[in-house]
């Protein structure tokens, strides 16, 4: 089962290059460029993952995941926070807004659908 | 010390006591005795002379009837010449004459009838010791006998000195000897008695003793008397047994022409007797004497001791300390004597400690007084020192001075350049009327203040009303002040300020109080400089501060903005490269990876520079969590592995077994291995890298060894700073940012470990941390 996910991601280059990785493992993508469509996204489609970036115009990352944390029919969907990010204690800031993971930028597109398909098998 | 004295002085009086009783005793004795012997021999000697006057004029009496030889006279005229010799001399009882031939011619007798021989019938004593004794030595004493067992006799005969005048013989009776013996009296029971030359009794009170013909030449008396008649050398006997074997004194003299001894002699017990008194009265007295010299002894041991005793006492509560106690002591002597000189050092004692309780009690207050002002000072500098609030310090400042001063008011006045004026900072004792008035003359105060602070020195005024009018002298007129001190505040580019005290009281300042306010005032110009200065700072460092957020904010969004286009670089030319855009040509993809490296390395200069601006910011912090050295070790050989290979290096590890799990930042102790490592590989050209693992003292050591061209000795130092590498040169050559062992420092550092090199020129270097196993908290910051 392939299945969806939706990638939160405010650039476009890095937007193209997660369709291009995760379109050519077979995944659906459902994509968004700020906190406030992530959020109309996923009541939209109820993806099975989210790439959420932190760094966001409108409504950054953090924000979002709380809410969609906050809504119980969506809190079970496995959010991984995708970040430029590397200061000590970011991890644990996105960890406790609710990301399941966290994966710094720039990051090996191998290693990231790895990452992936650890919440999401192809 | 009683008891002693007692002794001592009783063996003193019982030895003088004593040894004069024993000297008295002894030379009276001696004394007594002589004289008692004296007295003795005395009476011999009359006695004997007596006796000897009586034998001589007996003998002369019968020395008449030979004067006439037989040829003259008739027997008739010589008997009649007899009768009247018995009638004049009656102790001869009788006499016959012998005339030239031995022959008795003559008796007349006055027991029995005169004898008258007839011719031819006279007795013939021609051989008769009383004629041939007589004949030979004129006289003959005969021995004696006794008539009637009860009269001594004797025989005298006489011979004459003519020719044919014969021998006269006559008994003489020897009664008087008796009588002479019997009336000398000596003492109670002594007695008188004559020996003959032989030692025979002639004469004894005691008759019986004398009829019994007692023999007394065996008494040493007798003997001595004997041998000293003979003239050889004897004792004197003093003492010695009579013939009834009592203990006598005996004294002697000879009776001249008889060779007879005259004893006089008297009981030992009786003569001694009132020696024996004597004795006693001095025993007696000796002994009243030493009972005397006990009471004595006691009384002055007593006298002497009981105050020596108080003495020692008192001396004793002197030393302890009770000085207000006296000695009473009034023996009238030496004792009293010292016991008054111990008074006196007692009261010159208390005196002078009095004295100097009372030196102590001034100095005590002055020092009071300086520890208060040090006290004061103390908390001045306190304030100026601690306190950035110059409002603060100088209310401190003015309160201590006005106090210490003694004086009920006091202000300070600080020049605030923004107005151009003295302005009133702080006061004390001052009422909110009193300020408000002094404050709408501020113009007039500060004019005042200026000129006053303008001479740089302390300026008082004994009595306001001496001054000329002005503002401000009236409203402290009127508020009842009276004497005024002003010392300038004094910083190095002029007056900044003054203090100000104010008195009800007139009159002038002493010195010591302007010194003091002098002191304050320094305190408060610096108080007022650091004030100024404070706040400078204060600016300077918000300014900093500010800055400081912009440089993280820049660095953050810099780090941020630089990583999101790496992100897209190294994105897609992995996802060339793993062929997700269709087949690669060779050649491309040679380009691509070359692409990827550099993206990489660009990605670890942006690391190391933000990491390093985190650590000069203070704002690198450690994720401490549980890992696994032998993860950490694996997860960096599986970074380089590659690496490695490709330089043809041979990459070794050593782990030893059953390392215990740990408690670290595993992603820092990552990176400073990896960093290790890395160098290692960069710098190495062939040969081999290997890391080494070991745990030694609750410590891991994670050694890097390499093959490669080492470090010289002088550089080992510098590798370890900032943008430093062993050679400038190198960074062209090899690449890198030279932050990475600063870094990887910095972090061991922050684990409590320490990361050293050891290395040399042409034989490989090893790089080596040591890291606690468990990491609790972070060092530093």
């Amino acid at each position: 089962m392939s299945g969806c996910i939706l990638v939160v991601e405010d650039q476009m280059d890095n937007r193209q290059i997660l369709r291009d990785l995760l379109g050519n493992a077979g995944y659906q993508l459902v994509e968004a460029e700020n906190g406030e469509e992530a959020l109309a996204a996923v009541a939209k489609q109820r993806p099975d993952l989210i790439l959420m970036d932190i760094q966001l115009p409108v409504m950054d990352g953090y924000e979002a995941t709380r809410r969609i944390r906050a809504n119980p029919d969506l809190k079970s969907i496995p959010i991984i926070a995708v970040t430029s990010y590397a200061l000590a204690g970011d991890e644990a800031k996105a960890l406790a807004a609710g990301c399941n993971a966290y994966v710094t930028k720039p990051y090996s597109p191998r290693h990231l659908l790895a990452k992936v398909q650890e919440f999401l098998p192809s | 010390m009683f008891l002693k004295y007692v002794v001592l002085f009783f063996a003193v009086v019982l030895v003088a006591l004593v040894t004069n009783g024993a000297f008295e005793v002894w030379f009276s004795y001696q004394e007594y005795k002589s004289s008692l012997i004296r007295i003795q021999r005395e009476q011999a000697e009359a006695a004997a002379a007596k006796i000897g006057q009586f034998i001589r004029e007996i003998e002369a009496q019968v020395g008449w009837t030979t004067q006439l030889p037989w040829s003259a006279g008739t027997v008739e005229a010589r008997r009649f010449d007899g009768v009247r010799l018995l009638r004049q001399v009656p102790a001869i009882t009788e006499l016959s004459q012998l005339d030239a031939t031995g022959h008795e011619r003559l008796r007349v007798s006055r027991l029995a009838m005169d004898v008258v021989p007839p011719p031819g019938s006279e007795i013939d004593y021609s051989k008769d010791p009383k004629f041939t004794e007589a004949v030979a030595h004129k006289v003959y004493y005969g021995p004696v006998y006794f008539r009637r067992e009860s009269e001594p006799y004797m025989t005298l005969s006489l011979a004459g000195t003519r020719r044919d005048a014969g021998v006269s013989v006559a008994e003489v009776n020897l009664k008087l000897i008796w009588d002479v013996v019997s009336q000398i009296k000596v003492g109670e029971h002594g007695h008188a008695y004559v020996v003959d030359s032989q030692g025979r009794l002639i004469a004894h009170p005691d008759i019986s003793l004398v009829l019994r013909n007692t023999d007394l030449s065996q008494l040493a008396q007798v003997q001595a008397a004997q041998a000293r008649a003979r003239g050889a050398p004897a004792d004197q006997v003093q003492e010695a047994e009579e013939v009834r074997g009592r203990r006598v004194l005996t004294a002697y003299a000879p009776v001249a022409p008889l060779g007879w001894f005259m004893f006089v002699e008297l009981p030992i017990e009786e003569a001694y007797a009132p020696l024996y008194a004597t004795l006693y009265r001095s025993f007696l007295l000796l002994l009243a004497g030493l009972l005397l010299a006990l009471i004595a002894g006691l009384f002055l041991a007593r006298k002497m001791v009981v105050p020596i005793q108080a003495l020692r006492v008192g001396a004793a509560r002197l030393g302890a300390g009770d000085l207000g106690q006296r000695i009473s002591i009034k023996t009238g002597d030496e004792l009293e004597g010292l016991a008054d000189q111990f008074n006196d050092m007692a009261g010159k004692l208390q005196d002078s400690y009095a004295d100097m309780e009372n030196k102590v009690e001034t100095r005590t207050q002055e020092l009071a007084q300086s520890v208060g002002e040090l006290r004061a000072l103390g908390e001045v500098s306190q304030a100026v020192n601690s306190t950035i609030d110059l409002e603060t310090v100088l209310n401190t400042i003015v309160t201590k001075a006005a106090q210490l001063a003694g004086t009920e008011a006091g202000a300070i006045y600080v020049y605030d350049e923004a107005q151009n004026e003295f302005r009133l900072r702080a006061t004390y004792g001052m009422s909110e009327e009193l300020i408000t008035a002094m404050q709408d003359q501020h113009a007039s105060i500060s004019e005042a203040v200026s000129d006053l602070t303008a001479a740089r020195e302390p300026n008082q005024v004994a009595d306001l009303l001496d001054q000329p009018s002005a503002p401000v002298n009236a409203i402290m007129i009127k508020a009842g002040y009276r004497a005024r001190l002003l010392v300038p505040l004094l910083a190095p580019d002029g007056p900044v300020g003054a203090l100000v005290v104010r008195r009800r009281e007139p009159g002038e300042f002493p010195k010591n109080t302007v010194d003091l306010l002098q002191t304050f005032a320094a305190q408060s110009a610096l108080a007022i400089q650091n004030a100024r200065l404070f706040s400078e700072i204060g600016q300077k460092s918000q300014q900093l501060e500010v800055a400081s957020q912009h440089k993280s904010q820049f660095l953050a969004n810099m780090s941020h903005e630089l990583r999101t286009p790496l992100n897209a670089v190294l994105g897609y030319t992995e996802l060339i490269l793993d062929s997700i855009y269709g087949e690669v040509p060779e050649k491309a993809r040679t380009t691509l990876e070359r692409i990827q490296s550099n993206g990489r390395h660009l990605l670890g200069l942006i690391n190391d520079v933000l990491d390093i601006s985190k650590i000069e910011a203070g704002q690198l912090t450690l994720s401490l969590t549980d890992y696994s050295i032998k993860g950490v070790v694996h997860n960096v050989y599986g970074a380089v592995e590659s690496l490695a290979t490709s330089k043809n290096l041979a990459l070794k590890v050593e782990l030893p077994k059953d390392l215990p799990p740990a408690h670290g930042d595993e992603r820092r102790l990552t990176q400073v291995l990896l960093n290790l490592v890395g160098n290692a590989i960069k710098f190495t050209d062939t040969g081999e890298v290997a890391i080494r693992t070991s745990i030694a003292n609750g410590s891991f050591t994670v050694a890097v060894h390499d093959t490669g061209p080492g470090i010289a000795e002088r550089d080992q130092g510098k590798i370890f700073e900032e943008f430093q590498q062993a050679d400038s040169s190198i960074t062209k050559q090899k690449g890198g940012t030279g932050l990475g062992l600063a870094i990887a420092k910095r972090i061991i550092e922050m684990h409590g470990g320490r990361l050293w090199v050891q290395s040399e020129l042409g034989h490989g270097s090893t790089f080596a941390f040591t890291v606690p196993v468990n990491v609790e908290t972070q060092v530093g910051h």
